[in-house]
């Protein structure tokens, strides 16, 4: 047996005995990754810790120490935007849970025409923010829109659903649960189908009722999926914009402004400093709220 | 147990799903076919007479053919940034699955907060002004990989963990360095979950609305859902062209949906399971 | 023409010392097997001299190269793996070429070497299949093409027959030897099964907690085990290990009883022991036979007959269990008693460390 050829190539002297050889899992392989995330993502998201505390117009900037948070928090129309993110995004999340829950329930039942339901339920996940937004605008016009008009035929009065300030941001909520309930369906249908079948079987064994079937087996053991569901759309509840820009510019008046638009609306206004300290402001809110939350939710289960 | 029950609450289900998802498309689709006077009346109505073409052209060749300008933009943004997010989130996957390392939980603990803190714009833009990257489509295109790294990262290591590391040890043995190994190892193994990585990130991309309007500003740089934005100001008036818009934008996601629903739904859930 | 020197090889994880200071030469064509319970270091060690873990300490020669740091595919090897390692998206043509490929060896040569491999372990007509397409020991056939083809002067097999069925095991252990004949190469074989390391080695490597505890031919172990631990592994069923007490020394004669054993004198090297040691008394299995003047009598607790040969297990006064082969097919009744004697010169003493008191 001739020796092997590429065995030529390797040294002939030997390395040093505690030299070490390359890893064949280089770090290098973090780094493409690690320089755009690093550059376009971590860089701003430090900067702004700084910029937040400045009066700024991107060329050069006056440190003005907490102002712009004393702004943020003295403006009504600025703390009403912070209350709105709070309420849209508990609203949101909270029927996205139920309601997903329930559609899960129906879509894994043996319910006839499953996979056009689901495919249905679905199918607006996928579809442009801003055309349903503006599609759903239209729908909603007070006087012309579809849906007061379908009211109408039931002989009530419909609301001005995007023009009433009380109802605006909740009208928004409502067609952003609509646009991401099936996401949360699907989430759930994954959950419940990874129910092992020997726990129904077992609490039928139990006698176990329907209902005591729903919430002694199905509810704690869909936990996770609940959690996911909560976390996903309440951190993109607090975040959103492109829905409430589409529908409603934060209007009418600023009562459905959220964070989100008012950092959009103070960036266009040429406030930087302030549309920063927005950011840092939003940034702070989601970590107060959602970590507890995160960690809330996937506690140990220890009674259950 | 009743063979009814299942068949009446389906046809419930089923006519209370159209109403509530089906209605709000046929809207989209009735006014699209409509002349301009009987969309401004908003109703549901069946189109008096059918325009579709009409509105179509003049969709598309309003503005110096804006709407074609998007479609290019928006196809280089997705394709290009989807590209870059399949090879680098992968890479980032394969080294965090494969080896040990006390910078491991950094490197999560970077994701996480990838997925929860939202960017900070206006340094962000500064940032870009200063690198040359503002309003420019290849700024665009590494914003979109930098803010969409996390998810992908996540469903390429929960993969990856399932690849025997005897493969890799034997193409090591086999003769082949690093990129070797992950070029022509590994990355063809995660075909299954590079085209759900591709389907979910290009809906999501092409969809995108608030990032090509904070740094794509622009008619010349439209990106498609931008078109809509602008053409809304315009079109205040003609429904049956905003919604001829809003219908062909639709039609992308539409296509994606039909041929890869099930690998869509399976990235969406990935994790939901294990919490 | 590669043989193997381990010096004082050592592997550390983290504090915890995985291999402990190995020493072993290893001649170019031998055949060795690593054996040892599951979790000794075994494959620790072949992966080290494969290049696939870090040498925390001592030296790896192969050949005339150090081969510390050096690349795996630099170290002349070739490796085959427990779950066969084929890269699912490959053809066998283009599994067993990668190698080849990766070299950028020439096409037509690339070509010749894989039909020459495909030819010797008779797959030719597997080679436009996927991995998927295979049956285990198909797979396996296929790791080891892919091994040949480098042409290695090292082979390194990880327990390669551990994941196929009980016939196709016997099957491919004999094609492997054959293998090994017409190759001549150096080949290095991990095992848990003490049945692979006799039928295939020229050279047994017996480990334990990452310690060498015996080297040599599969007979030179079986006849003369270095301690109590080899003495319990190799040989099937085990060896019977009889707790004594050493009754007088005589020269290198040591006579021994218990109440298990009649007074029984053994040759053995006697330097340290006396009257009153305990001891341990090995006898294997198929020493013992049924004797009216034997030296262990017990009761007969249960009875395997294979037709050619009979599984005893004999249960003695002191409660420890005895394993006796008897040859041929015996009717022998639960509950019998039975007497069984044994040649002194095929039992050996084994002194309270363990280690064996050969005779000089
Ligand atoms: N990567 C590792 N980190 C820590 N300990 C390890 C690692 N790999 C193996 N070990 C330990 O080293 C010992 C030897 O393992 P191994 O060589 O795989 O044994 P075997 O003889 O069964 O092949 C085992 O106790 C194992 O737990
Ligand atoms: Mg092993």
């Amino acid at each position: 047996m001739t020796a092997l050829t590429v065995t030529e190539s390797a040294t002939r002297k030997g390395h040093p005995a505690g030299a070490r050889r390359r890893s064949p899992y280089p770090a290098w392989f973090f780094l493409p990754a690690a320089i755009i995330y690093g550059v376009l993502f971590l860089a701003p998201t430090f900067a702004s810790l700084y910029f937040s505390l400045t009066r700024w117009t991107l060329f050069n900037s006056v440190f003005i120490g907490l102002e712009n948070f004393v702004q943020f928090f003295r403006e009504p129309f600025l703390v009403q935007g912070l209350v709105n993110t709070v309420i849209y995004a508990v609203i949101t999340s909270g029927l996205k849970v139920m309601l997903g829950m329930l559609l899960a329930l129906l879509l894994t039942s043996n319910i006839i025409a499953r996979g056009y339901l689901r495919s249905v339920v679905f199918f607006p996940v996928l579809v442009s923010t801003v055309g349903v937004g503006i599609t759903f605008t239209v729908l909603m016009h007070p006087t012309q829109g579809m849906i007061n008009e379908g009211l109408a035929l039931l002989g009530i009065d419909g609301p001005g659903w995007l023009t009433d300030p009380r109802l605006a941001l909740i009208s928004v909520a409502l067609v952003d649960v609509w646009k991401g309930v099936g996401l949360a369906t699907v989430i759930y249908i994954a959950g419940l189908v990874a129910i092992p079948k020997d726990y129904y079987e077992a609490a039928r064994i139990d006698g176990a009722t329907r209902w005591q079937n729903f919430w002694y087996v199905t509810l704690p053991l869909s936990r996770p999926a609940t959690a996911t569901v909560i976390i996903l759309s309440f951190i993109g509840g607090l975040r959103t914009f492109d829905l409430i820009w589409a529908m409603t510019r934060g209007g009418p008046g600023f009562a459905s402004d959220t964070v989100a638009s008012v950092i959009y609306k103070q960036y266009q206004a040429g406030f930087y400093g302030l549309s920063t300290a927005g950011n840092v402001v939003l940034f702070v809110l989601i970590a107060v709220l959602v970590v507890p939350l995160t960690m809330f939710l996937n506690r140990k289960q220890g009674h259950e | 147990m009743s063979k009814a029950g299942p068949i009446v609450g389906g046809i419930a289900a089923i006519v209370i799903s159209a109403l509530v998802f089906l209605v709000p498309f046929a809207f989209i689709i009735l006014t699209a076919f409509k002349d301009r006077a009987q969309a401004a009346a908003l109703d549901f109505t069946w189109p008096a007479s059918f325009n579709l073409w009409t509105n179509l052209v003049e969709v598309v060749t309003t503005r110096n053919w804006m709407l074609v300008t998007a479609f290019i933009n928006s196809t280089i943004l997705t394709v290009s940034s989807v590209t870059l997010l399949v090879v680098f989130a992968a890479m980032v996957g394969f080294i965090l699955a494969r080896r040990k390392s006390r910078w491991n939980p950094l490197v999560e603990f970077l994701i996480l907060a990838g997925l929860m803190i939202p960017p900070a714009v206006v340094p962000t833009i500064w940032l870009m002004q200063g690198l040359g990257l503002f309003g420019k489509l290849h700024g665009l295109v590494l914003i979109e990989v930098a803010y969409n790294l996390p998810f992908s990262i996540i469903l390429y290591r929960a993969f990856i963990a399932t690849i025997p590391r005897e493969l890799d040890e034997a193409a090591i043995i086999d003769g082949a360095r690093p990129l070797d190994v992950f070029f022509r190892v590994i990355l063809p193994l995660l075909w299954p979950v590079t085209v759900t990585n591709i389907v979910v990130q290009s809906v999501g991309i092409f969809n995108d609305f608030t990032n090509p309007l904070y740094y794509l500003p622009g008619n010349q740089n439209a990106t498609v859902q931008l078109t809509l934005y602008n053409f809304q100001s315009q079109f205040n008036t003609s429904y049956n062209l905003l919604f001829t818009n809003i219908l062909l934008i639709t039609i992308p996601p539409l296509i994606v949906f039909l041929f890869f629903n099930r690998q869509i739904v399976a990235g969406m859930t990935a994790g939901a399971v294990k919490g | 023409m590669a043989g193997l020197d381990l010096k004082d090889l050592r592997k550390n994880y983290g504090t915890v010392e995985v291999i402990k200071g190995v020493d072993l030469s290893i001649d170019h064509g031998e055949f060795v097997v690593f054996v040892g319970p599951s979790g000794c270091g075994k494959s620790t060690l072949l992966r080290m001299i494969a290049g696939l873990e870090e040498i925390t300490g001592g030296e790896l020669w192969i050949g005339d190269r150090l081969c510390n740091t050096v690349e795996p595919r630099d170290r002349g090897i070739a490796m085959v793996f427990q779950n066969y390692a084929l890269y699912p998206h490959m053809t066998v043509y283009d599994n067993v070429g990668f190698g080849l490929k990766l070299a950028k060896t020439p096409k037509a040569e690339r070509d010749r070497r894989i039909r020459e491999a495909a030819r010797i372990l008779q797959m030719e007509h597997l080679l436009q299949r996927k991995p998927s397409q295979l049956s285990g020991g198909q797979r396996q056939r296929v790791a080891i093409g892919r091994a040949i083809v480098r042409q290695p002067e090292v082979f390194l097999f990880d327990e390669p027959l551990s994941n196929l069925d009980a016939a196709l095991r016997v099957e491919t252990r004999m094609e492997i030897a054959k293998l090994h004949q017409d190759l001549g190469t150096t080949m290095v074989y991990v095992t848990h099964d003490q049945v692979e390391a006799m039928t295939l080695a020229d050279k047994i490597v017996v480990l334990d907690r990452g310690v060498v505890q015996q080297v040599g031919s599969p007979i030179e172990l079986y006849q003369r085990p270095a301690n109590l631990f080899v003495a319990g592994f190799i040989g099937s069923p085990k060896m019977n290990l009889l707790p004594a007490t050493v009754d007088a020394v005589e020269g290198d004669i040591v006579r021994v009883s218990s109440r298990d054993l009649a007074a029984t004198a053994i040759r053995a090297r006697s330097d340290g022991l006396k009257k009153g040691d305990s001891i341990t008394l090995g006898v294997r299995p198929h020493a013992l036979v049924p004797n009216q003047n034997g030296n262990v009598v017990g009761q007969v607790a249960l009875v395997e007959r294979l037709g050619n040969e009979t599984n005893v297990s004999v249960r003695l006064p002191g409660g420890t269990p005895l394993m006796v082969v008897l040859d041929g097919d015996r009717a022998l009744r639960l509950g019998e008693s039975i007497i069984l004697g044994f040649d002194p010169a095929q039992a050996l003493l084994f002194d309270q460390s363990g280690v064996a008191r050969e005779p000089l």
